[in-house]
């Protein structure tokens, strides 16, 4: 059991790695912008409470991308130069129809409704009642050249 | 001493909502039985912080979301997928709110343009109907639109926002029609409900109540005026005496208990898939094809409304993830039949709000537009809150072999048996389609998107249910007469979207009300000889 992450049990120590260093893969950390790394959000305990008919696969699919790095490269995908998992990824992005996709697909759900990323988008975190959305009415002059136009429907 | 109702209708959707409420003031005893439950907007997504996720549990699809409270469709032989809802509110729980109402030259087909029929009664006739179902309902628009007769939606509109304004600079320098969407939803504080707070996402139930659907627009009023709703009721059949007069329904309760409900009236009210279902499966030695049948048109001349879609990008952030996200501005350009195209009739562009970040994100890197690694936030932004849909809505014409059957093996949880559409697009629907797909694209170029995505039809669309119980003067022809009464069954009246003649190029809703309204009102005058 010392392989297995004891918070929640979902993935082995490998598999955990796996999933971080893809998750960096795809959204790394933009400082600029205030953006953090995909790495950073909890997407194990996302996936458990909302997603979970997709453990296996991510199980899968991480331990299938990490088969890829032992048999090129010898190491785990976690232990690769960023460049080299820059490289790999891309390569059986390429040649694997669907490659890691349940994992992204479920890393981008997450994220993008994870509260600090989206307080670095410059939203409000949380959910969106009770406190709403402003939405500018906007210009209903516009109008005026339709309006001029007259009827436009028949009887 | 057995139960029995002056008035039963079975769902309590749009239509079953307006009628109660109009026949309320009778005195008589109504009854509302519905399949579904009441909603609880504290469970809604936008309630929720993964609301953006969470929206998966209220998927249109019945087949799809398998609530038990929903029945099965056999839609193999369909190019269109049936959207619904069972439950208190029905449709309008998961409709978008768009409100535009059918015009008056939808009510003459065969005369304006020599295709489908012409219904038996007029715009004028329903325009009464409409102004008051606006009230009820709680309608926000502005008035004057020319592409429709004049009218003074009660609420001020819906804000156009960034959204709006970019198309609709866009469309004044094409010359092409444009106008802020009427919608049933609540601008202001309204008849005890509170405003739109612009939750978004509109089409998973509004937290807010300002949306108005019926189960917050129309029954709570209705219990007050004394209507009787109950849920959890499935209706199997309606019973029928020697004397082709309906007697009551045959239902389960929420045990699965059989009941049989007397009534003096029954009024169907369960959309364009479920009255003909119900019908079919409410066969007697006197009713042998099904009930109000003899026509045989009882499930014919299915109408869903071919949907498409263009979806177009600009460079500045426009905050299209914001807002109602149906009801922005529509463009009747299209509308009227043109004898230059190559199709008769037409359709309406209705200029949509775009998708959540979450949404963004996952169709933007999946489609290859928003990558992995140190570009991603770069092309996310790119995209987030600068989208603007286009949908169209084509008229769909009448055809028999567009149809609500009965399955012979699929049934719902009761064991009754589901319903199997079949359908296609015809010709002249795929021809307006072609033609409505460039004059969206052409709509996005003006208001200068740096791209655009040419959709086109999309199958998951089927939210508007016409048709397969027409309404007509000849019993031959039709299955209801001119105010919703079977020509078969002197005391069984239909008041949904199934006894549409012709389906027009909008969303169905508010003239699905205003004939209900209609329907009652035309039955209330009509009371001291109801089934002459």
């Amino acid at each position: 059991m010392a392989d297995v992450i004891a918070t929640d049990n979902l993935l082995t120590k490998v598999q955990r790695r796996t999933l971080e260093a893809l998750m960096d893969i795809v959204i790394p950390a933009h400082e600029a912008r205030g953006m953090p790394s995909a790495k950073t959000i909890d997407l194990m305990s996302y996936v458990n409470e909302f997603a979970n008919t997709s453990i296996k696969k991510i199980e899968s699919e991480l331990d299938s991308l990490n088969e890829s790095s032992l048999k090129e490269s010898k190491i785990d995908f976690a232990d690769l130069k960023v460049e080299d998992q820059q490289a790999l990824t891309e390569k059986l992005k390429s040649i694997q129809h669907g490659f890691v996709q349940i994992t992204v697909y479920q890393t981008l759900q997450c994220y993008y409704q994870d509260d600090t990323v989206l307080t670095a988008l410059g939203m409000a975190p949380g959910a969106p009642f009770p406190n709403g959305n402003d939405v500018p009415q906007g210009d209903l002059k516009l109008l005026d050249p339709v309006r001029a136009r007259g009827k436009i429907y028949r009887e | 001493m057995e139960d029995i109702v002056d008035v039963l209708i079975i769902g309590a959707g749009a239509s079953s909502a307006a009628a109660a409420w109009s026949l309320s003031d009778t005195k008589m005893r109504i009854l509302c039985l519905e399949q579904g439950d009441w909603m609880n907007p504290a469970e809604y997504p936008s309630t929720k912080k993964q609301w953006q996720i969470l929206r998966g549990q209220y998927n249109q699809s019945p087949n799809a979301r398998q609530w038990d409270t929903d029945y099965p469709i056999n839609e193999d032989d369909s190019a269109i997928s049936v959207a619904n809802f069972n439950g208190v509110g029905g449709g309008t729980v998961l409709y978008s709110a768009h409100f535009p109402r059918l015009k008056p030259s939808d009510f003459k087909t065969n005369s304006l343009d020599g295709v489908a029929d012409d219904w038996p009664i007029d715009y004028a006739t329903l325009d009464p109907y409409f102004a008051q179902n606006d009230r009820n309902m709680g309608v926000s628009g502005l008035a004057g639109d020319p592409a429709i007769p004049y009218h003074e939606p009660p609420l001020p509109a819906v804000p156009i926002g960034k959204v709006g304004e970019k198309m609709g600079r866009g469309l004044n320098k094409l010359g092409w029609h444009w106008w802020p969407s009427d919608a049933a939803i609540i601008t202001e504080d309204y008849e005890g409900r509170e405003k739109c707070i612009n939750l978004g996402p509109c089409n998973y139930g509004c937290a807010q109540g300002a949306k108005s659907s019926v189960d917050v627009a129309y029954w709570p009023m209705n219990q007050r005026l004394g209507v009787e709703l109950k849920t959890r009721c499935r209706v199997r059949e309606i019973t029928v005496d020697e004397n082709d007069m309906a007697t009551g329904v045959i239902y389960f309760d929420e045990n699965g208990v059989e009941h049989h409900q007397r009534a003096e009236v029954v009024i169907m009210a369960c959309n364009g898939i479920g009255t003909p279902r119900l019908l079919l499966n409410s066969t007697s030695a006197r009713f042998p094809n099904g009930l109000a049948n003899r026509s045989g048109l009882v499930g014919k001349n299915l109408m869903f409304h071919p949907w498409g879609f263009v979806g177009g990008f600009f460079d500045e952030p426009l905050n299209s993830h914001l807002g109602p996200m149906g009801t922005c501005m529509l463009s009747q350009e299209f509308y009227e039949t043109d004898p230059n195209r190559d199709f008769v009739r037409g359709y309406t562009l209705q200029f949509t709000r775009g998708q959540s970040l979450m949404d963004t994100a996952v169709n933007g890197t999946f489609g290859g537009e928003i990558p992995w690694g140190a570009g991603h936030h770069a092309a996310f932004e790119k995209y987030a809150g600068r989208g603007i849909n286009v949908n169209i809505c084509c008229e769909d014409l009448p055809e028999e072999c567009n149809a609500v059957a009965l399955d012979p093996v699929l049934t719902d949880s009761h064991g009754i048996p589901a319903p199997k559409v079949t359908y296609r697009l015809s010709e002249n629907s795929e021809r307006m389609m072609d033609h409505a797909v460039g004059k969206a694209t052409e709509a996005l170029q003006a208001a200068g998107a740096f791209q655009i995505n040419p959709t086109g039809h999309v199958a998951g669309t089927g939210w508007h249910l016409m048709g397969t119980a027409r309404m007509g003067k000849h019993p031959e022809k039709s299955v209801v007469n001119e105010w919703g009464r079977s020509h078969d069954v002197k005391n069984l009246f239909i008041i949904d979207g199934s006894i549409f003649v012709t389906a027009g190029a909008v969303n169905p809703t508010t003239t699905i009300q205003a004939l209900a309204l209609y329907v009652a009102d035309t039955m209330k005058k009509n009371l001291a000889n109801l089934f002459d």
